[in-house]
């Protein structure tokens, strides 16, 4: 089958489906702590659960066929019937990349591959059979063969009959629909309630499971089938009012669209059946359907902990949905299983595209510019009124902005959550015994940056785990425990945010460090020594230097340090490391809470305004206050006993014919701190500081080295915004 | 060139000069013509580009047009516009001598006669139309920026 990724269901799966695999990710390692915990097993349970659901529905086979096989091992898990092994840990971890690399053939539009088979033989080999018929789970599986009345485990009143059930009701339901067969049998109906009573649950809703099946081939119901079963299962039998409210309406709108599609049931009985459902008619024989095995008794009985309220409010509307939309299907499709996915949350929050949060953005930023120039007009009004209209503005664009800045926010916990993985396998591969503490996980920055900087973040901590923690043994012989600690946190500190990878590992010699870079032949013994020790550690940041003498296959082959350098000066950041031998290594990443605004110096060159990120200066004064002279063919300027390299700006952004020394220049020099140096740049003029929005150049002038954009000032002239180190790599 | 209009076999064309020639460029591509505004020149950027303008707070690049078909460069005077076109989903701004009229054209007015102009204007020529003693050069504007440029360009 080919994947049509224009589907609109199958992009709402990828979605939703992508979340639940990185907490399963995070839940997974969590569980290797804490094997015994019901809550654990029990999410990660639904969580195989729902994307097999949605995989079905999608009739992604393999995938469903594997996450299936997942799922019943850890039914059999959460019921304790069998215990976790590390083996089976390894396992799952594996059916986890399966998974993963399984979405993503889904996502370039193709069929994914079956999994592993010898993977799949595993999941079924850790079911041991004669351990996997208990009393409860018996039902279920009698039941295999025939359509779910899936509704069953809210109102199963023992928890682990709900289990049980459930988890048949699931897996018989997905198949039945990819199956295609739609077909139930009174008999078998019937024979599925007795199960259901025996077992000691009481039955409810079941006249919309029997209706469910008999329109079964029909999308509609199919869809809002899958959708509900994972509303219920992402709930699991938790039978809180607000629950209890939200799948009221959902199950009334499966009965809908099976009406809809079979034209069976007129609005009125439809509205009956409602009222039954919610346990307000009385009547016992209301359902429309064939529901032979409709029992009122226990309808009303399960209805009774939803609020009145929010019961009839549900039922109301989703009685109206029925009314206008007895006979348009495709109309009813979207609209239902949009309200479905919101219900549950209590309306609370909205899926946004992203495009549309950075059009917003945009737009503020435009908003922005207006004010800033408006700020520059208002010195030329004497008006009181006009003062105090611009100053509101100026506070409401102000507030607009981190409103809309904070829309964009997620939590860094998005990049965290990767990390007890990574650093549980490459631990088990290097023999190390690691543990890793997460902290200021909930802190949020901007979704661009948590996007940039998941790659610098994952090379940092595989550096310190394979760099910087010792082998246990080496460790003990230290003094120190043989688990080594690593600490990865996140803070926000104005307007930054600083995230730290601290280790308590070996530590960096500067010393090595030294001979290293003099023996790679990148630079020569003096400048080497005259580095501090800061300066060594900077060292690693340099191209082609790795510290390790072997390289391994997870770090040590020097090129990735360089990169994740530049990667964090990109994004306007610094990156510092502080190391001890002996005690550890701690480096931190500043970098700014978003991407879209940028603090500037402005300055003028010449007729031309450019603009600097402000995050590199570091100090500014005038040309003639301090002494200039050439050093080396270079010129410098003495400034705090040092002799920086300054360099002219306008030789290097300046047309020839525009050189000629402007008589109004006030020549200020502006320190600019470039990776651990500092370098001074001669300007015309200091204009000040100001807040821009970046403007990408077209792609005509992308790639320009030394060009990082362009901005819109208050003056309503373009300055294009510098990127230094850019500018230094091609004029120097 | 536009799809819509080449079943009818007639087309609109926004006409331009050049150094006394006449071009012109099919109106569906055209988006507006500005009066000369300022240009902030990017440094390092290819020699037929001028720079960048504001347009209502949107950054548009301008090519100068002169440079482009391999003509002398010429002070800008008040004639001199700024013609916003989209090509391939790209905003760009041509500064031309100037901006004449909007003429009919049919499809089978048009010649493919290509040898007109320097060498240079010539590889951006779709076909040339000749009306009385007026001949009008049509530019292929997805060629004015050769391929390889646009090779180049969203390469990034």
């Amino acid at each position: 089958m080919s994947i049509d990724l224009e589907d609109e269901i199958l992009q709402d799966f990828l979605v939703e489906a992508g979340e639940i695999l990185e907490t399963l990710n995070e839940q997974l390692v969590d569980l290797e702590q804490s094997p015994e915990d019901s809550d654990l097993l029990n999410s990660i349970f639904r969580g195989f659960h729902t994307i097999k659901g949605g995989g079905s529905f999608l009739s992604l086979t393999n995938l469903v066929d594997v996450c299936h096989k997942s799922e019943d091992v850890f039914n059999l898990l959460r019921n304790h019937e069998i215990s976790l092994t590390s083996d089976m840990m390894d396992a799952f971890l594996r059916v986890l990349d399966e998974v993963n690399s399984m979405f993503e053939q889904i996502r370039s539009g193709e069929d994914p591959d079956a999994a592993d088979p010898a993977l799949i033989q595993e999941l079924i080999q850790m079911q041991d059979p004669s351990a996997a018929a208990p009393a409860e789970a018996a039902p279920a599986e009698d039941e295999a063969e025939t359509a779910a009345a899936e509704p069953e485990d809210e109102q199963t009143s023992e928890a682990e009959v709900a289990e049980a059930v459930d988890a048949a009701a699931a897996a018989t339901a997905s198949e039945e629909f990819v199956s295609g067969s739609d077909e139930i049998t009174d008999d078998e109906f019937e024979s599925l309630l007795d199960a259901l009573h025996g077992s000691g649950g009481s039955p409810k809703a079941v006249d919309t499971g029997q209706k469910m099946p008999s329109s079964g081939s029909d999308e509609i119901s199919d869809d809002e089938f899958e959708a509900l079963l994972d509303e219920l299962h992402g709930k699991g039998g938790k039978p809180q009012p607000a629950d209890k409210g939200a799948q009221k309406p959902a199950t009334a709108k499966s009965g809908a669209s099976a009406s809809a599609s079979s034209d069976e049931i007129t609005d009125d009985e439809f509205e009956a059946l409602l009222d039954q459902m919610h346990g307000k008619g009385k009547a016992p024989t209301v359902s429309a359907g064939k529901g032979k095995a409709a029992n009122p008794g226990s309808a009303e009985k399960t209805s009774s902990p939803a609020p009145p309220d929010a019961a009839k409010a549900a039922s109301a509307s989703a009685a109206k949905k029925s009314g206008a939309k007895p006979a348009a299907k495709p109309a009813a499709k979207k609209p239902a299983a949009r309200k479905e996915s919101a219900a549950p949350k209590g309306e609370t929050t909205v899926r946004v595209d992203t495009a549309r949060l950075d059009d917003i953005m945009n737009l503020v930023g435009e908003l922005v510019l207006t004010r800033n120039r408006l700020n520059t007009l208002r010195q030329t009004f004497e008006d009181e009124r006009v003062h105090k209209a611009i100053s509101s503005l100026d506070v409401v664009t102000a507030d607009l902005q981190s409103a809309v800045m904070k829309t964009r926010m997620q939590p860094v916990k998005k990049v965290f959550g990767r990390f007890p993985r990574v650093v549980r396998d490459l631990a088990r591969s290097l023999n190390k015994e690691i543990q890793l503490d997460l902290q200021g996980e909930e802190t949020d920055l901007d979704k661009n940056l948590v996007e940039a900087l998941a790659d610098p973040l994952v090379h940092l901590v595989r550096n310190s785990v394979d760099h910087g923690i010792e082998l246990p043994d080496i460790r003990e012989k230290a003094g120190k425990p043989r688990q080594g600690k690593v600490i990865l946190s996140a803070q926000q500190e104005g307007d930054h945010i600083i995230l730290s990878i601290i280790d308590d590992g070996a530590g960096m010699d500067p010393e090595v460090l030294r001979a290293n870079v003099v023996n790679k032949g990148l630079m020569d013994e003096e400048t080497a020594a005259r580095l501090d020790d800061k300066g060594c550690f900077d060292l690693i940041f340099m191209p082609g230097l790795s510290t390790k003498e072997q390289i391994s296959d997870v770090s040590g082959r020097g090129v990735g340090m360089d990169v994740v350098k530049t990667k964090i000066t990109q994004l306007n950041g610094q990156i510092e490391i502080n190391s001890e031998i002996g005690k550890g290594t701690e480096l931190r990443i500043k970098v700014p809470l978003t991407l879209a605004i940028l603090p500037t110096l402005m300055i003028q060159l010449g007729p031309r305004k450019f603009a600097l990120p402000l995050s590199i200066v570091d100090e500014i004064f005038e040309l003639s206050s301090k002494k200039m002279s050439i050093v080396d063919g270079r010129e410098v300027v003495m400034n705090r006993g040092k002799a920086p390299p300054v360099f002219h700006l306008r030789k290097w952004l300046l047309k020839p014919n525009e050189q000629d020394d402007d008589e109004n220049a006030d020549p200020h020099v502006i320190m600019a701190r470039v990776g651990n140096s500092s370098v001074g740049f001669v300007v015309d003029q200091v204009i000040g500081q100001e807040e821009v929005v970046i403007k990408p150049l077209d792609k005509l002038l992308q790639g320009i080295p030394g060009m990082a954009g362009s901005t819109i000032t208050g003056d309503g002239n373009i300055a294009i915004i510098l990127d230094i180190p850019g500018l230094l790599k091609s004029f120097s | 060139m536009a799809d819509s209009q080449e079943d009818s076999g007639q087309f609109q064309c926004v006409t331009f000069t050049l150094e006394n020639e006449i071009y012109g460029i099919n109106v569906m591509q055209v988006q507006e013509v500005l009066r000369e505004v300022e240009v902030a020149p990017v440094p390092g950027a290819p020699h037929y580009v001028l720079g960048i303008i504001n347009l209502r707070g949107n950054v548009v690049s301008v090519i100068d047009a002169r440079t482009r078909f391999g003509l002398p460069p010429k002070e800008s005077d008040d004639m001199t516009r700024i013609i916003v076109i989209e090509v391939q989903q790209q905003i760009i701004g041509i500064l031309v001598d100037s901006v004449a009229e909007v003429v009919d054209i049919n499809r089978e007015e048009v010649d493919s006669a290509p040898n007109v102009g320097n060498s240079e204007s010539a590889k951006y020529i779709d076909g040339v139309v000749s009306r009385g003693d007026m001949l009008l050069i049509l530019v292929d504007l997805n060629k004015l920026l050769s391929e390889a440029e646009w090779v180049e360009m969203s390469g990034f």
